[in-house]
């Protein structure tokens, strides 16, 4: 059993017009097995949150802590934290020439064990892993996300999930993008996932229709950088009926129904 | 279609009312370009000049003028794990310079060739007679900073298949003339490695002809040394050959790596491929690649192609890298180049970071990423692991540093 506490956490990013606040005292505890739906206007700092706990350099922490099992994470290079236990699935995962896919995923799973796979049991493991969600073997000889589609990658990084068995997984939009069919088969991997190993999940999206496939315990709306509103999963059919509204500055409208 | 090698091509001069009617003689750089033994042939470069504009040529003035080689650089000939030379297959001896296998292929081509033909004592020349049954391992140690000048003969005999490997290391300031004759019908890989010091300096040049009817592969990796540079000059004894020429080179902070190929499609139907990558870290790293390819009126159905693609792991480097084209025979298969140079940038090490593989290991995966691609294309498997096994030193090298 691990629990993520998040407490007063502010950020800021450096822009052409100077530095800007974005995350505005976020408080958040989720433990194993949890999934919690972080729901929100565009531009409310959703993503954000989420690159900021994973440790993207270019969100700068003004003050704040971010625990997992007591450890600081946000004295540590993000590399660290994924060892400790973290995983961001991307909105927009990141193409690397030149680096094969099963390069990629055996190095990284021998970094997070902390050992090398065994042989036999890690290539059954990722073919088996491949095939359910539905992936051309031809996939694990290709570079890193390099010329996949934006359903591809979106399975490449549920692929990862579901192999680097983290302790707590951010879904940063991962529904994004993904056409019904995908959305299930992707939907399905996480899901798979957590049943294996029982992780919390943070999961952020803009629109409720990710929450039909992964069902959350405990919906959050994050506005104008922080919570401003937590309840259970009828929250997300209030929010379908009634949009963002109610939590934006007057005047503007956002729904929530993709 | 090769008799014409002989013959004086005389190339119409344009009709000025009628400009497009026919070709117009434009002499080719080849056909300007100075190929001589002699040193005086050849100025003493500059920055002035077009082959030099790349090059730190103060860096390398010692190699400009002709000097008593210190012979101290040692050479060994064996197979690849160790074991002596067959005879039946392949013979390693010296001689005089120019006596009867060297001086054969071309003439030297710049300045400093033309030093180094006139500085070294004698040439070492391996001569491949039948297949080998391993790759043959020429092992060449540096002496130190005492300036030395070396003459290595490749030479095969037609219809065998050969694999010959030239690996350079320790610290060393060498002038190297290597002149590569492959015979008719043959399959041949020559495979040059340098792992020098830090300080070494190294001005190569090879002077390369591919049979008739065959096959050379030509691989290059230069992974250290304060300066190298190294030219290369290739041509076709006859029809139908096939040229492959690969590329690795790794810079650190303040070298200078430079590789300039030369083909020349001077035979009809013949086919290069010309593919050179370098990865360069930190400030200063200095790469060139200058990639000249001309297709002569003597090469109808010429299929060439050349690329050189560069990877900065971080910003303060500088990668030179210019393809030249000069086709003067209009019924070609193809005549192609391609050039970038990318950036290892921030999203893609925060993106590997993030599943756990740390800066370091990142730059190492992506590097060797990088060149793995291209010893995958040798196609030679114990030439591929060999290098790989290199380019692994290499990398584990940078963490010590």
């Amino acid at each position: 059993m691990s629990t993520l506490e998040i407490k007063d956490l502010y950020a800021a990013v450096e822009t052409k017009e100077g530095r800007k606040q974005i995350l505005k005292g976020v408080n958040l505890v989720v433990n194993s097995g949890e999934t919690h739906a972080i729901m929100g206007p565009n531009g409310s700092g959703k993503s954000t949150l989420a690159y900021t706990l994973a440790g993207h350099p270019k969100y700068e922490v003004e003050s704040g802590e971010v625990l997992l099992d007591g450890q600081d994470l946000l004295k540590m290079t993000p590399d660290e934290r994924a060892k400790a236990g973290l995983f961001l699935a991307m909105q927009y995962p990141v193409e690397v020439p030149g680096v094969s896919m099963t390069n990629f995923l055996r190095t990284a799973k021998t970094e997070i064990d902390g050992k090398a796979p065994a042989i036999r049991t890690w290539t059954k493991e990722l073919t088996d892993a491949m095939k359910q969600l539905k992936m051309d073997p031809k996939f694990a000889t290709r570079s890193v996300n390099e010329g996949f589609s934006g359903g591809e990658k979106k399975r490449a990084e549920v692929l990862q999930l579901e192999l680097l068995k983290p302790k707590f997984a951010i879904l940063d939009e991962t529904d994004s993008g993904l056409d019904v069919d995908a959305l299930r088969i992707v939907s399905e991997g996480v899901n798979r996932a957590k049943a294996a190993s029982d992780f919390g999940i943070l999961m952020v999206t803009h629109y409720t229709r990710i929450l039909k496939y992964i069902k959350p315990d405990i919906v959050h709306v994050f506005a104008d950088g922080h919570f401003v509103k937590t309840g259970g999963p009828e929250l997300a059919d209030e929010l379908e009926e009634t949009g963002y509204d109610a939590f934006m500055p007057d005047g503007s409208s956002e729904s929530a129904l993709a | 279609m090769a008799e014409l090698k002989n013959t004086e091509i005389n190339i119409p001069v344009a009709d000025p009312d009628d400009p497009y009617a026919i070709p117009a003689a434009m002499p080719s750089s080849a056909d300007n370009a100075p190929r001589s033994f002699e040193v005086g042939s050849f100025p003493v470069p500059t920055r002035k000049q077009e082959d030099w504009r790349y090059t730190p040529v103060d860096r390398i003035a010692e190699f400009f003028d002709v000097f008593e080689p210190s012979g101290e650089t040692a050479l060994t000939a064996t197979y690849v794990d160790g074991t002596p030379l067959d005879g039946a297959v392949a013979t390693w001896t010296t001689e005089e310079l120019g006596a009867e296998d060297s001086g054969i292929v071309s003439k030297p081509n710049d300045r400093v060739s033309a030093v180094e033909w006139n500085s070294a004592a004698q040439a070492h020349v391996l001569h491949v007679v039948a297949d080998t049954p391993q790759p043959i391992l020429i092992r060449v140690t540096g002496a130190g900073q005492d300036l030395d000048a070396l003459h290595l003969v490749i030479r095969t005999d037609g219809n065998l298949h050969a694999d010959v490997i030239v690996e350079h290391a320790g610290d060393a300031r060498l002038a190297e003339g290597v002149e590569i004759e492959t015979g008719p019908y043959s399959a041949v890989s020559t495979t040059f490695v340098q792992e020098w010091d830090a300080t070494a300096k190294h001005v190569g040049n090879h002077r390369i002809r591919v049979g008739r009817e065959a096959s050379l592969r030509h691989s290059v990796v230069t992974l250290g040394g304060d300066v190298v540079r190294i030219r290369m000059d290739q041509d076709f004894a006859g029809e139908h050959g096939d040229l492959n020429m690969l590329g690795i080179y790794f810079a650190d902070p303040g070298q200078h790596i430079e590789h300039r190929t030369m083909v020349v499609h001077n035979e009809p139907e013949c086919r290069s491929r010309v593919v050179y990558k370098g990865a360069l870290d930190g400030k200063d790293a200095h790469s060139t690649w200058v990639g000249n390819a001309l297709i002569q009126p003597t090469a109808p159905g010429t299929d060439s192609y050349e690329l050189n693609r560069n990877l900065v792991l971080t910003p303060g480097a500088i990668a030179d890298s210019e393809p030249n084209l000069e086709i003067e025979n209009g019924n070609i298969v193809g005549a192609g180049h391609a050039s970038s140079c990318g950036r290892f940038d921030d999203e893609e090490l925060f993106y590997l970071e993030s599943r756990g593989i740390s800066e370091k290991e990142a730059r190492k995966l992506v590097v060797r990423g990088f060149f793995g691609e291209l010893v995958e294309e040798i196609g030679i498997d114990s030439i591929a692991a060999h290098l790989m096994a290199v380019i692994d030193r290499r990398l584990a090298d940078s963490d010590r540093r």
